[in-house]
């Protein structure tokens, strides 16, 4: 067994100020960019003018106009003819042309227009800037680009040969074939806002230039420049000559409604530049459209088509809203979907990361993120539903084994699993080869949680495989060191797998034998030690034929695959072999194979966090109404504990039933008792048991409170012996109980108790904290 | 100056000490973890020194204390 003389130590100190990184920024920017919750719909990429149109869609869907139309006005100082005259980009790139027809974006956008109201009551007052800004000429790019100035709150300076602002704005559409509605609607608009019109004024190239000493900045109508300054060759990207000191366009910027508007937008943002007098090329931002690496997973999308318009000019409100309606609001929530733990903290991986690798940061000060940090069943689900792989897991472990290389790991929240696992590898380990065999050719590893959950299929699996497989089975009861390697406890997990290898060494006499491990997790982490052999039990009757006595259920059950089985096709079919061969019907789920989450216990989340497990068992649960077949006890016992039919496939191959999930107190006596049995009984070994000399019973309110307080009737055991030694114990008159207490480990234990007799105790309640109580 | 005290508890006579048969008083402690001290003052024998923590103390304060500390 283990050695002794390893301890689990509480850390010393909060005051202890180190700090190691656990990735490079270079390790981490790579990692999150795996992550694309944040990247922007399809729709959304596509637009020069950056259009929120899923935003836009999911107002409109709603039937919330208004909203609409203010996210519209963002990016269209004159909504109704952009509306009119957009070639709409967006409806190519929509997600749902993949199936059937996009949606109608413009002809939504052209309802909103029509219906939306803006806000009647007056914004904050907006104060003008001190810059002032003159335009020369018409057009759709002076045009839009004096509603983008107006928007900035330039005091905005138009000069041109239309006498008023009705022509001007004719002069400027008329060659798009705008419908006089929308004409009517946005030239309401223009006559409201704030800017001052120098009409019927032709200008010339002499009072362009001198503009420059009257306002900060002069924009020029791509016909004027072209027909003034033929040597002009104005940057298209900044809509800026240099020479001139201008801003302009070519011909191109007048190509169409959505090109004139892209052009006015990047004009106004070098006048925004030159008013300051900084150079218009730098710190430009994100202009025109993008690229988005967004993934929309649309399997469970009807497809379907635009609804048809029944009103000559567009839509009529409710029809838009219908069409708006068929908008899936592309996104990707894929890891989301499958895992409870993202769930419960409702954040997608990429903030999550940064999140923890802030916290791992944090030297002094609040941890806030070690919840969510203990939380993660490190089951690796993420790296499969992902589209690009994520790895929740690796984050997490990595900063649980960070946060215990700085001594800023809480021993808490793992230790009664890391107590466990000692236990496992000391009073109930056993390590024996094969009666009659000096070293064995096979060891059988069924791991902690199937002695514990169900002893009698252990010893039936073991008795099976020993009188079957040639050349000697042995038998190794204990713990592979997946609680502490969950735990981050790197040092102690080298200890362990060492002490295992070592063992495994002395049953082959020499080198270690083939191990047989009844335990996905177990397999995977024993694969891990260099040089050993492992198989799955299921592989071994699979080759060598089930044996006599198995017996399935006779409903379809559902098989939950383990995730210490993930990637692990070869053990998920033959499972389902099994299965068959018992004479099972299998309903598969959506989140079978490798897209299985976690029971639970993975991570040791039951240990570290009970209300994140609890979701994580119901996530699992909710896939089907089928009794579930597991090849994983920890999963097996979970399902039971939430009240479902559960059967690992080994009790099931050996006709054994471990019956009602066991308690954390009966989960050790069995694996001490299926020790001490097995030593009697095929090795002859004679076992002394030391029971304590007084009698204890429980009320079933005890057992529960212990239960869920992870109080154990050995320390029950412990703090009564203690009170029978010290005589310290107290008596609460009022409620006439005696309350004892002992300091076992790092946890004072109390007990509440009635005593029958001097060596008989009824125990009523029992409670522990960490904290050490002393005098002063 | 008064020491502070985080949490005060007074028997009021109601405890008894079964090693040495006299009541519990209101006495000074201190809870440690992780290298902080808080004092109190809890029901303490003031014979043999016996503080009692009660259920709704451990279960309440103390725990909540622990999580904030551990999270330091």
């Amino acid at each position: 067994m283990m050695d002794e003389q390893i301890r689990i130590e509480e850390r010393g100190s909060t005051h202890v100020y180190r700090q190691i990184k656990m990735l490079s920024e270079e390790e981490l920017v790579l990692r999150e960019s795996r992550c694309v919750y944040e990247q922007p719909a399809y729709c959304v990429a596509a637009c020069p003018l950056k259009l929120d149109a899923k935003a836009f869609m999911d107002a409109a869907a709603k039937d919330q106009f208004d909203k609409a139309l203010q996210l519209y006005e963002k990016i269209a100082p004159f909504p109704a003819i952009l509306a009119a005259g957009c070639e709409a980009p967006c409806e190519h790139k929509c997600k749902l042309c993949e199936l059937g027809e996009g949606i109608a974006v413009r002809d939504v956008e052209q309802a909103v227009v029509r219906y939306g109201k803006r806000p009647t009551v007056k914004g904050f007052l907006r104060m003008k800037k001190k810059q002032t800004v003159v335009l020369f000429g018409s057009g759709l790019l002076i045009l839009f680009l004096t509603g983008e100035l107006v928007k900035k709150n330039y005091p905005v300076t138009v000069v041109s040969e239309e006498p008023d602002l009705e022509q001007w704005l004719r002069a400027a559409v008329e060659k798009a074939g705008i419908p006089e509605d929308a004409v009517q609607h946005d030239l309401a608009l223009l006559k409201k806002m704030d800017l001052t019109l120098r009409g019927a004024e032709l200008p010339d190239a002499q009072q362009i230039r001198a503009a420059a000493e009257e306002f900060n900045a002069v924009c020029v109508s791509p016909a004027l420049t072209a027909g003034l300054f033929p040597e002009a060759a104005p940057d298209q990207a900044l809509m800026y000559d240099r020479d001139l000191h201008i801003v302009t366009g070519s011909g191109e910027s007048e190509g169409g409604v959505l090109a004139a508007a892209e052009a006015a937008k990047r004009a106004a943002l070098s006048v925004d530049r030159i008013v300051q007098k900084l150079d218009p090329s730098n710190m430009r931002g994100t202009e025109g459209t993008s690229e988005t690496r967004l993934y929309t997973n649309t399997e469970k999308v009807q497809p379907s088509d635009r609804l048809p318009h029944d009103m000559a000019d567009g839509y009529s409100r409710e029809q838009a809203v219908r069409e708006a309606q068929r908008c899936i609001q592309c996104h990707c929530d894929e890891c989301i979907k499958g895992c409870a733990y993202l769930q419960h903290y409702k954040k997608y991986p990429r903030i999550l990361t940064r999140e923890i690798y802030n916290n791992v940061g944090v030297i002094m000060g609040d941890h806030m993120m070690n919840k969510p940090i203990n939380a993660c069943s490190l089951c690796g689900q993420c790296t499969v539903t992902c589209p690009n792989g994520y790895d929740m897991a690796e984050i997490c472990h990595r900063a649980r084994q960070n946060m215990v290389s700085t001594d800023k790991m809480a021993l808490a929240p793992h230790e009664f699993a890391l107590l466990d696992m000692l236990f496992s590898n000391r009073e109930a380990f056993l390590s024996r080869t094969q009666p009659g065999y000096e070293s064995c050719k096979y060891v059988f590893f069924p791991g902690c949680q199937a002695g514990a959950v169900a002893p009698e299929t252990v010893r039936a699996a073991w008795t099976d495989l020993s009188s079957r497989l040639e050349g000697g089975v042995a038998l190794m009861l204990g713990c592979c060191g997946a609680i502490c390697d969950w735990a981050g406890r790197y040092e102690l997990y080298d200890t362990v797998k060492e002490f295992i290898d070592r063992e495994l060494e002395k049953l082959g006499g020499g080198t270690a034998p083939v191990v047989i491990a009844g335990c996905p997790t177990c397999m995977k982490e024993l694969k891990g030690h260099e040089g050993l052999e492992v198989k799955g039990i299921w592989d071994v009757l699979l080759e060598i034929g089930l044996p006599e006595g198995g017996q399935g259920l006779d409903r379809p059950v559902a098989v939950h695959d383990a995730c210490g089985a993930r990637g692990d096709h070869a053990a998920q079919e033959a499972i389902r072999t099994i299965a068959g061969k018992l004479g099972m019907e299998i309903t598969e789920t959506e989140y079978s194979g490798d897209r299985s989450p976690c029971c639970g216990y993975g991570g040791l989340t039951a240990y570290a966090n009970k209300e994140v497990a609890h979701e994580m068992t119901e996530l699992c649960l909710s896939r089907s109404d089928a009794p579930y077949i597991t090849y994983c006890m920890a999963c097996r016992d979970r399902f039971a504990r939430e009240g479902r039919q559960s059967r690992h496939i080994l009790e099931l191959v050996y006709g054994t039933d471990a019956g009602a999930p066991p308690d954390i107190s009966e989960k050790r006596y069995n694996r001490m008792r299926l020790k001490n049995d097995l030593l009697k009984e095929v090795w002859n070994e004679e076992v002394y048991e030391v029971g304590p000399d007084f009698d204890i019973h429980y009320t079933p309110e005890a057992l529960q409170l212990m239960d869920q307080r992870m109080i154990l009737k050995s320390d029950v055991i412990d703090v009564l012996k203690y009170a029978r030694e010290s005589g310290e114990a107290i008596l609460d008159q009022e409620s006439g109980l005696y309350i004892a207490r002992a300091r076992i480990g790092n946890a004072t234990f109390w007990v509440k108790y009635t005593q029958e007799n001097e060596n008989t105790y009824l125990v009523r309640s029992a409670y522990s904290h960490r904290m050490n109580i002393v005098t002063r | 100056m008064e020491e502070k005290n985080y949490y005060t508890i007074d028997p009021e006579g109601k405890l008894t000490c079964m090693k040495c048969g006299i009541p519990l008083v209101k006495g000074k402690a201190k809870f440690m973890y992780l290298d902080n001290g808080f004092p109190v003052e809890l029901p303490v024998c003031p014979q043999c020194g016996f503080v009692y923590v009660p259920e709704e103390l451990a279960l309440g304060k103390v725990a909540s204390v622990e999580r904030a500390l551990e999270d330091k």
